[in-house]
Parts: C-alpha cells; structure tokens; sequence
C-alpha cells in the first residue's frame, strides 16, 4: 500500500514540478493527450464561453492558483468534470445542462481543483497500478475512456472516499471567499441524485445514485456527502452578503442551450431528459425547451407520446421567437398518429418557412407536394 | 487518439477490442457478380466487386469492407422487427439503445439511426446533412447522408438507403472517411444499394 500523501506534502500548482517517477509519468501521459486535445473537434473554442468558465473558475480558486490551468470544454452531453495531474482541466458540455447557476458551477470547479492541487491522482495511480497494472489507468485519460470502458473505469477511476470528502470540504470554503453560498455544493450533487432516480424510473430499474460507474464513474453522491457537504456548509463563515449568480449564468450559456439540450434529447434517457427540462424551465416553459420536450415525446413515440409532443409543439408555436422546427416536429407527430390533414398543413408550413431544409425532398413528399 | 484507435461501429458494437485485422482474417470474400443473401435475412444484394464479410453489429445485421471497417464499412440490417434495437446494445442497462417501431414514418427513421450512433459511439459529433425519399428494394424507400466523427477524429461520411418492408426495417449504410475513401468506394455502394430485393426466407 502506497504511503497516503500527508497534510504537509507537496501541493501541486504554479510552479510545482512533479516528484518520483510515478508521477513524471502521469505528467507525460497527460502533456502527450494535451497535445492532441490541442486539435479535436470535440472541443469548444468559443471564446466567451471559455472566458466565462475560466472567470468563474479564477474567482473560485484565486487569480494565483488558477493562472496556470488550461482549461478545455468538451462538447460531451454527460455529466464530468476532470483534471489531469499537470493543470489540464476538461468540463463536458453536459455538466453546463445540470448545474444551475454559478455557483454549483464554481462548486463542481473547485472541487476539481482540490482534487489536483491535493495530488489525489498520483494515489489513485499507485493503487490502480499495484490492482490492475498501468494501462488500465493511462488508458482511461482523457475524453472517452472513461465512457467506453464504463465497467473497468468505475473500479479503477473510484477516487477514495476520503479523497472525495477532502474535495468537498476543500470546495466549500472557495465559494465562501469567491461570494457564493457554499450550500450550492451539496444541491449540485443533489440533483444528479435525482436525476438518476428520473432516469432508472423511466427505464424500470433500480437507480444507480449510490454506486460508481455511469455518470459517476468518479464522484458518487452518497447521500453520506450530501449530509458533510450541507453541515460544512452551516458552518462555514460567510465573509459578506453572497449571489449565486443565476441570471449571470443563464445569460452566458444561452447561445449553447439549444445544442446542449439537443445532445441531451437524442440520448435515448427520457426520465433524466424530462427531469432536465423541467429544471431548465424554472421560470417558465421556453418556446426552445417546449420543442425539445416535444422532440423527446415524439421521439419515445407512443401514442400518448404523440398527442403529448403535438400539444408542446403547440403551445411553442403560440409565441413569435417559437423555432421554426417546431412546424416540422408539430407535422411528424400528427401525421404518425394518423391526423393526416393536420400533419401534412403543418409540414407544408415548415417548408414555407424554412425552404432550405436539409430534408426538404422528404417533408415534401409527406406533405403531399 | 488513444488506444481505442478502432472506432468502426461495427467493431464497437461486437463488443470489443478486437481488431479489424481480425476480424478480417476471420472474414469470407463476397465475390463480384454473385447475388448473396446478407444479414440472415432476405435481403438479398450482388456486389459489383468482392466485398470482405466483417463483424455482425447485431442479430439481424452484417458489416463487409474492403480495406477495413474503419476505411469502408458497408452494413446491412436485414429486417429490423417491431421494438427492437438497430444493433447490439453495449451496455443495456446504462446506455440502452433506442427501439424501431413499425408506426416509424421515414424521418423517424432517420432520428432513431441518429440516437443510436450517438449513444452506441458516444458522440454528439453527428449530423443529418440530406433525406429524400428513393426506391429501395423495389418499393417506396428513403436516402439520406450524414458525417459524424469518433474518438479516432476522423470525419467520416455515411449514407443509408432502406425502407420499411411489411412492418421491418431493411436498410444498406455505407460510411468512410471524408477525405478520399468515401468517393472512392461510393460507386460500388451504390451498385450495391441498388441491387438490393427481398427474397422469400424458409423459416
């Protein structure tokens, strides 16, 4: 059993350079996966998008600590965030869609931080290569390791619990200090919670919330944190008034939600999608979020689906900024449920509206010329 | 990009890290001019030059290649029944597929083939560029064309041609890399598709 890192050893950061070869390993691995990350279409590089995430994140773990982060946003519709041993942070597009405001945004960041700044990776590492060799951890960098290999990165990528709650505690006096409330930490985890309990509901089995693997192949929620999370959070001293920033940070990802949710809707995962939606529709049902909800009916297809994705189509479709897709959505629905007269209208109303649609030829032909 | 370099659906969904080496070893040559039933089905195509049999994404599918599933793959699904997935579900539990329903109208179609790629081959990189309606099979069918990428970063374009036959989906997909592979072998998935009838099978 490799020595656990002490309080008083090393913290990784700006400057810090790595200390055995255990670590000189890791490094180089993670530095070789940067370089081609440098070039893949999987990341995003709108530049108001990053500078929001990295603002967020510099306000969260201080202007020194976060300076020489890279961070890269990953068009990925699950739910992770990661940092690699030598300052790589990725954030997949999925967690924009479950968080709900800064703050829980800033929660998942630091906690991340604390992760990397605490060396827990270079433990993880020596337990994974003492159990399974160091393939199975080096494999599993990066992007889609941990969600090919699902089953071998639940056993391997499991940070230790004490590894997580050192995370956590670690998160909640940065939201203080950076002004947010730190009882943002423990309600992000919570709603994954019960969206896996949306999720297992929907699709008849047991909710997989307290284990790894899945969506959280590294951060189980037990409901052991949410119970530390909250009273660290009682207890933290709050050094003035504080604002999670909800507005802020629904203004910074709006241009990205309709892709976002898209991804999202094409999942096949109906139960965590409509639980998804109905948070996103806090303050109200957008035109955008009532066509995605009508796609995810439609999609799931029963004929009470149908009649139900029609009516949100609909009701989208009453307000002006409605997106014209939700014509076609409208169209497709009536016409699978045999309103034939009323399908092919709508569909000729898309078309109308949207004459270079990239699936023109076929509409028109269901429309009925 | 890393050691999943095998990013062919056809490879994925057979679970696993096998080679496309091997699985080529393991392949029997279609030859050209010859009608072959493909997918253990009716679905019965003549290739205009010999095609390797690949993997079998799924129960009711085939996969053949020239050079490699991961430089053209062409894939056969021989009569999609009612509530079933397009191929194998990789993890039925965590990530399960989504279902064909005979109440499909054909852009429906193309939405379940969509979701399916993206869940079996997780990736959001996906689009739909073009759908039409065109015979397939003899009978009233559907084409459309589409380019996705993989963990492996390549883009790559597919087109599908198919059509609902009494209640079951019989469908040909063909899918290379953009540059260069794709035009290259079009043609013959083209002769291919078009080859295609349903024959009577004895049960």
């Amino acid at each position: 059993m490799a020595a656990p890192l002490r309080a008083e050893a090393p913290r990784a950061g700006a400057g810090y350079v790595p200390a055995d070869l255990d670590e000189r390993g890791l490094w180089m691995q993670a530095e070789e996966y940067e370089r081609e990350l440098k070039h893949s279409a999987f990341v995003m590089r709108d530049p108001a998008l990053n500078a929001y995430v990295r603002e967020v994140f510099c306000k969260t773990v201080g202007q020194a600590e976060c300076k020489d982060v890279r961070i890269y946003l990953m068009r990925t519709p699950y739910f992770n965030a990661s940092m690699a041993p030598n300052g790589l942070m990725q954030v997949y597009s999925g967690l924009f869609l479950r968080v709900r405001d800064e703050a829980q945004m800033a929660a998942i960041l630091g906690h991340e931080y604390t992760h990397y700044r605490n060396r827990h990776s270079v433990l993880l590492y020596r337990n994974a290569k003492k159990n399974f060799g160091a393939a199975a951890f080096l494999g599993g960098f990066g992007l889609f390791g941990s969600l090919i290999q699902l089953g071998m990165i639940g056993s391997v990528f499991s940070f230790s619990r004490e590894n997580e709650a050192e995370a956590d505690s670690g998160s909640i006096p940065m939201l203080a200090q950076a002004g947010y409330d730190p009882h943002a930490a423990g309600e992000v985890w919570q709603q994954l919670r019960a969206e896996m309990d949306a999720t297992a509901l929907a699709r008849k089995k047991k909710s997989r919330k307290d284990k790894t693997g899945g969506m959280f192949a590294t951060h189980p929620p037990s409901a052991e944190r949410m119970t530390a999370l909250k009273a660290l959070a009682d207890k933290q001293t709050l050094p003035g008034a504080t604002d999670n920033r909800r507005a802020q940070f629904i203004a910074a990802l709006k241009p990205f939600w309709a892709d976002f949710v898209d991804d999202q809707v094409k999942l096949n995962d109906f139960g965590g999608t409509e639980f998804l939606l109905e948070s996103l529709s806090k303050e109200g049902w957008t035109p955008d979020l009532l066509y995605a909800r009508g796609e995810l009916y439609r999609a799931r297809g029963a004929p009470d689906d149908l009649a139900k994705a029609a009516g949100f189509y609909r009701e989208a479709l009453t307000r002006p900024e409605a997106p014209v897709e939700a014509q076609r959505g409208l169209g497709l629905a009536l016409l699978r449920a045999g309103s034939v007269s009323e399908g092919r209208a709508a569909l000729k109303t898309y078309l109308e509206k949207r004459p270079d649609a990239p699936d023109r030829a076929m509409i028109a032909m269901l429309a009925g010329g | 990009m890393h050691k999943t370099k095998k990013v062919a659906l056809a490879l994925l969904v057979s679970a696993g890290l096998i080679g496309s080496a091997a699985v080529l070893a393991a392949g029997r040559l279609k030859p050209a001019g010859v009608a072959v039933a493909v997918a253990r089905s009716g679905l019965t195509v003549t290739p205009d030059r010999a095609w390797s049999k690949g993997a079998r994404p799924g129960r009711l599918s085939e996969s053949w290649t020239l050079d490699g599933l991961s430089i053209n793959e062409l894939t056969f699904y021989g009569g999609i029944a009612d509530n079933t997935t397009l191929f194998r579900e990789v993890s039925k539990s965590e990530r399960p597929l989504p279902r064909f329903s005979k109440t499909m109208l054909m852009p429906d179609i193309v939405q379940l083939f969509e979701s399916s790629y993206r869940v079996a081959l997780t990736t959001p990189l996906f689009t739909v560029d073009s759908v039409e309606p065109a015979p397939f099979a003899g009978t009233d069918g559907f084409r459309f064309t589409y380019s996705f990428a993989v963990a492996d970063e390549v883009k790559r374009k597919g087109e599908a041609r198919g059509a609902i036959i009494g209640g079951k989906l019989y469908m040909v997909t063909y899918e290379a890399p953009r540059i260069h592979y794709y035009d290259r072998d079009y043609a013959s998935f083209v002769k291919i598709a078009e080859s295609a009838r349903i024959v009577a099978v004895k049960k």
